[in-house]
């Protein structure tokens, strides 16, 4: 145990030598920050890009500061074709969930073990040729594989084993609901381990639902989130509808997300209570 | 229930008619049709609506809500509302609604007649099953499951205990958790972990011993881990036999030999001991010291609860476990046994073991459960949040059903034992029978149930008929070819099962029940925080599929028509006899079954068996609220109800008394004190030798649940991992010129095998070890495994036989093969 007690003392010694090494080999003292470390350039205040007004509020959550991009790269399909991109991301998304809000399965093969090698692509979102790594959308969680599980179609399921009758809810496609035409539209969507917005709205993300306007950064600025998609909300379960065809009469069915009786024995809605 | 309002009224239609043309413009616009259904305005997705039920796969015990629509499954999230995993799902979690869907569910009874698999109907089925357990009850077993619902399990014991006055039913558990459970009674008196879930919110040592949590328990696993990206710092200690995914996240992996676990548990006493590691002031006030008896003869294990020893006794056995022993003995370096002596003895952190399986499996599985609570006992890290011995659970509810309701030869509801004449009162008193009906001796452990079942029965196989719910033995006895496959050769055998798909155990069925599944019926599990979960029925079963639990009540009325009076009790009332404002609701008619809510029924009936050993259960209820409730759940004198999360610790149990700080009310020795054991190192039964060199050890994989007969027909699930593989260490792939993808034979001395190897995949033992999962029924490992088992808890050991590797003569060039998943 002494012997325990001394080797910790020793690592601390060890740390705080290296500690002063590293001080000693960039030249100076902590006050006068190095604008290169290894012959890379460390960003400063001065160096870092302008951005346009109220990009300070960044809406961060778990979010990394969201790059800018420029315009042509930013939204790369013009709006002539953008309902027929929406329609092609939904299909791209679809096709790799069982159904809306299922962990996609991962299209390409992946490292058995060192999941983390996951993030050398996925942490910041990444373009390689036609594909795409997308940026995670809930970075603390760390274990990738315990959702996401490799999809190879070599594999897939032989008729001998009878495949499935399942048939999965998808998203209608539409997006949020606006309050009128032109108004900024709400989510159509659950933010619950989707905090990321740049996963599928950035640089990285799916053709068609980029904002003309990635400069901005602080989403929920304007974009409220839904209630109906929040299971922590007394509305939730009520459907996202069409693109500024919002139906305002929410009170026609959450009057019956209530509890059924105690002696019914079958489905009973869960009794939702407001946060 | 969302309950639409269907008139539509101008206003709506309008708006609806707007968003039809909008929709068909943007097709247009986009020159081609859409390929996503877009909202049908004559429903607008109103039909979908969401529903609470837990997980139907592990013993986590995860909440989902179900997305339903059209009377089908079509969506699960995670339920943000539940403290075990607080919206988040594993793989399996996220695609449990589709388990309900493959296409080859069994739809309706179906006997074998000459060979053939033929349909029947119900009304025969049952009166099949009751005319072949009425000829002879006492060579009828039940065969059940830590996945049978609460109130299917004590459907199915009180029909057993009660109905034919045996002790003839058991449940899979005993493969799976039957060593916690003697782990646990020998060391506080009364089953299941003290401690709950948000330890590992709290702790700042995790222990696995044997363990793969982020494979077996992922939702678990992250939400340690997950706490590290959160800023909190958490060591991770994985001690194994082979690396895994756990091991990638882990601070220290410390690679033991199998059997080592005893070794090095020791070790970490001894150094308790040593070094001044033990918490005095908890050991005086809380604890006993205990050790095992003399053997009663050659044949006879000592007695489980043993006998006492002082603290000088214990500290002289534990002597030899010196680190460099241990290192001997275990292949852990001695400073990995230090570093860990070390964490146990500081005071200032919060030390959680965890094991599963590993410890669970092992013909030792008793000892190295006390152990472990020893340890944990001596050095005080007991009983404060983030301080506990966790066992985790294989089964949704092996806790719930197996261990609570007592599905076990040898036990009885409320953990109440057979053996025990004050126990088999109480039972008698709630279920209103004549004395005596209980019977004392209990029956057949799993392995010895299926063993005389597969032995003629002239020469001493006394059980003729089996009835199988919710589980399949035909891919997980051990030794299969001993313990499964003999029944094929025996005309006078019956097999029942009851199941949702074609299984490897119904290849031999001569009955095939066709049964209902998770929401497409109401049920009760509980997982292993003792968390009592309630779900309800939310969409039909297919075809004739139906309630396992109304199969057994079907079977115990119709015996009740052909006369068999033990289905009455003394006041000659049937066993399950169910009434509503005095009138007779006759449940074991299909059409009325859902008149009324027998789960409700059977629940509030066998909660009163909760209160004997302190596991009290609320009324029914109080579960359709909440989110899952931990026993004992106690009234308040408001009349709400209160869960219990550290049980025995006075700050949080309310059966503890006041100034005790701790309280072992169920204690073996009677005095309100837990027994710190002392067991020793042994040598396992079969090891590897020359002609059989290799250790194999057998396992689940993240992807698929237990024998895969869910998850194997789950797409995402499959293709992530279509077969099973045998895992083998470089070195020893490279000795017999084998590489991944290439076939190799494992063999033991009972069965063999044909296996792809994987080399570098997911896990990666030792050099002389094997690793094969065993969800795939087309290779199944468990022709090959030992079927040695614990003297006590009589659990067999899967992790470790002796077998060989041989290469596969037809091997190919092994560029041309793909490898598989590993």
């Amino acid at each position: 145990m002494t012997r325990f007690t001394n080797r910790f003392a020793v690592a601390a010694a060890c740390a705080s030598l290296a500690t002063v090494a590293l001080a000693a080999h960039l030249g100076g003292t902590a006050a006068a920050p190095p604008d290169h470390v290894g012959g890379i350039p460390v960003p400063t205040a001065a160096s870092k890009p302008q951005q346009s007004p109220g990009t300070e509020l960044t809406w961060r959550l778990n979010t990394p500061t969201p790059r800018v991009v420029d315009a042509e790269r930013a939204n790369p399909i013009a709006g002539a074709d953008k309902f027929a991109s929406r329609v092609r991301s939904n299909d791209l998304r679809a096709s790799l969930r069982a159904y809306e809000g299922a962990p996609p399965v991962i299209p390409h093969p992946i490292a058995d073990l060192n999941v983390q090698t996951c993030r050398a692509c996925h942490s910041e979102g990444l373009r390689a040729g036609d594909r795409v790594a997308r940026m995670v959308p809930h970075a603390t969680l760390t274990n990738c594989t315990q959702c996401h599980v490799e999809a190879d179609p070599a594999h897939d399921v032989p008729a001998s084993l009878a495949v499935s009758t399942f048939e999965g809810r998808r998203a209608s496609g539409y997006g949020g609901t606006r309050a009128w035409a032109g108004a900024p539209p709400t989510m159509p969507h659950s933010l619950f381990m989707r905090t990321n917005c740049v996963s599928c709205h950035g640089e990285f993300g799916y053709d068609g639902w980029r904002p003309d306007h990635l400069d901005r950064s602080n989403c929920i600025q304007c974009h409220a989130p839904a209630a109906e998609f929040d299971q922590l909300s007394p509305r939730f379960g009520v459907p996202d509808r069409a693109d500024g065809l919002e139906d305002r009469a929410w009170g026609t069915t959450t009057a019956t997300t209530t509890a059924t009786t105690a002696s019914t024995t079958t489905a009973a809605t869960i009794e939702v209570t407001p946060r | 229930m969302l309950t639409t309002s269907q008139t539509v009224d101008r206003r709506t239609f309008v708006k609806r008619s707007a968003m039809a043309a909008a929709t068909a413009a943007a097709a247009a616009h986009a020159g081609r049709s859409l390929a996503l259904p877009l909202l049908d305005p004559n429903q607008s997705g109103a039909s979908l609506s969401w529903h609470k039920a837990p997980c139907r796969f592990c013993g986590t015990g995860c909440h989902v809500m179900v997305g339903t629509e059209n009377g089908k499954v079509v969506a699960i999230q995670g339920d943000q509302k539940a403290d075990v995993n607080k919206g988040l799902l594993c793989v399996k979690g996220y695609h449990v609604g589709l388990a309900l869907y493959g296409k080859d569910r069994l739809k309706t009874p179906l006997l074998r007649k000459g060979g053939a698999m033929v349909p029947i109907g119900w009304d025969e089925a049952i009166d099949i099953v009751a005319k072949r357990i009425q000829a002879n009850p006492a060579g009828f077993s039940f065969y059940g499951s830590g996945q049978w619902t609460i109130p299917e399990g004590y459907a199915a014991n009180k029909f057993v205990k009660a109905g034919l006055g045996t002790n003839m039913i058991d449940a899979n558990p005993r493969l799976c958790m039957a060593s916690a459970v003697t782990g646990f009674l020998s060391t506080f008196g009364v089953d299941e972990p003290p401690g709950v879930y948000d330890d590992i919110d709290a702790c700042d040592v995790a222990i696995m011993w044997g363990n793969n949590m982020a494979e077996m328990h992922p939702v678990l696993f992250s939400r340690l881990v997950d706490r590290r990206a959160q800023g909190e710092k958490v060591t991770i200690i994985d001690l194994t036999t082979r690396r895994t995914r756990t091991s990638e996240l882990a601070d220290h992996v410390y690679l033991f030999k199998p059997h080592g676990d005893l070794a090095i548990a020791n070790g970490i006493a001894h150094l308790l001991v040593k070094e001044g590691g033990i918490d005095r002031e908890f050991v005086e006030r809380h604890c006993n010291f205990r050790q095992l008896g003399p053997k009663p003869d050659e044949k006879t294990p000592p007695d489980m609860l043993g006998v006492p020893m002082s603290f000088e006794e214990f500290a002289k056995a534990v002597e030899p476990y010196t680190p460099e022993r241990v290192e001997e003995l275990s292949g852990v370096p001695a400073a990995g046994i230090r570093l860990m002596g070390e964490l146990f003895r500081r005071r200032d952190l919060r030390v959680n073991s965890f094991w599963c399986m590993g410890f669970n499996q092992h013909t030792r599985g008793t000892a190295i459960n006390c152990i472990v609570h020893g340890i944990h006992l001596l050095s005080g890290h007991f009983g404060k949040p983030g301080d506990a011995a966790t066992s985790l659970t294989g089964q949704p509810s092996a806790c719930g059903t197996a261990r609570e309701v007592g599905t076990l030869c040898h036990l009885l509801p409320g953990g109440l034992a057979v053996a025990n004449p004050e126990h088999r009162k109480h039972a008698e008193e709630h279920w209103n029978l004549a004395e005596g009906r209980i019977a004392a001796k209990p029956g057949y452990h799993a392995v010895e149930l299926f063993k005389r079942f597969n032995t003629p029965t002239a020469e001493g196989g006394d059980v003729t008929t089996v009835w199988v719910q919710v589980t399949n033995p035909g891919q997980t006895m051990p030794n299969l070819e001993r313990n499964f496959l003999r029944k094929k050769d025996l005309a006078d055998k019956f097999l029942i099962v009851s199941d949702v798909y074609p299984t490897a155990t119904i290849e031999l069925a001569d009955l095939i029940l066709p049964s209902a599944m998770w929401v497409e019926k109401n049920g009760m599990y509980g997982n292993s925080e003792r968390r009592t979960q309630q779900w309800f029925k939310l969409v039909e079963p297919p075809g004739e599929a139906r309630d396992d639990a109304w199969q057994t009540i079907a079977v115990s009325h119709r015996m009740v028509e052909l006369g068999f009076d033990g289905m009455k009790d003394k006041s000659g009332r049937w066993l399950f006899h169910t009434e509503r404002d005095g009138k007779e609701i006759p449940i074991w008619q299909w059409e009325h079954y859902y008149d009324i809510n027998v789960d409700e029924r059977l629940f509030d009936e066998y909660r009163l068996f909760s209160r004997h050993k302190h596991k009290d259960l609320a009324p029914y209820q109080e579960y359709v609220r909440a989110r899952g409730l931990r026993w004992p759940v106690t009234q308040q004198s408001d009349g709400s109800w209160r869960e219990t999360r550290w049980r025995f610790s006075e700050f949080d149990d309310p059966y503890v008394g006041k100034g005790k700080g701790f309280q072992f009310y169920h204690s073996v020795t009677k005095d309100d004190r837990a027994l710190i054991w002392f067991r020793p190192w042994e040598a396992p039964p079969e090891v590897p030798d020359a002609e059989f060199p290799f250790w194999l050890c057998t396992g689940r994989v993240l992807e698929h649940w237990h024998t895969g007969t869910m998850t194997r027909r789950i797409p995402q699930l499959h293709r992530a991992m279509p077969a099973a593989y045998v895992e083998l260490h470089r070195d020893d792939a490279d000795r017999l010129g084998v590489r991944s993808g290439d076939d190799v034979t494992v063999r033991s001395r009972r069965g063999s095998l044909d296996l792809p190897v994987v080399v570098g995949g997911r896990g990666n033992p030792k050099p002389g070890e094997v690793f094969v999962p065993f969800f795939d029924e087309g290779k199944r490992i468990n022709l090959v495994t030992l079927d040695a088992y614990d003297p006590y808890s009589k659990q067999p050991d899967y992790k470790k036989c002796a077998v060989s590797v041989t290469r596969k003569a037809a091997t190919l060039s092994a560029c041309a093969r793909r490898p598989p998943r590993g």
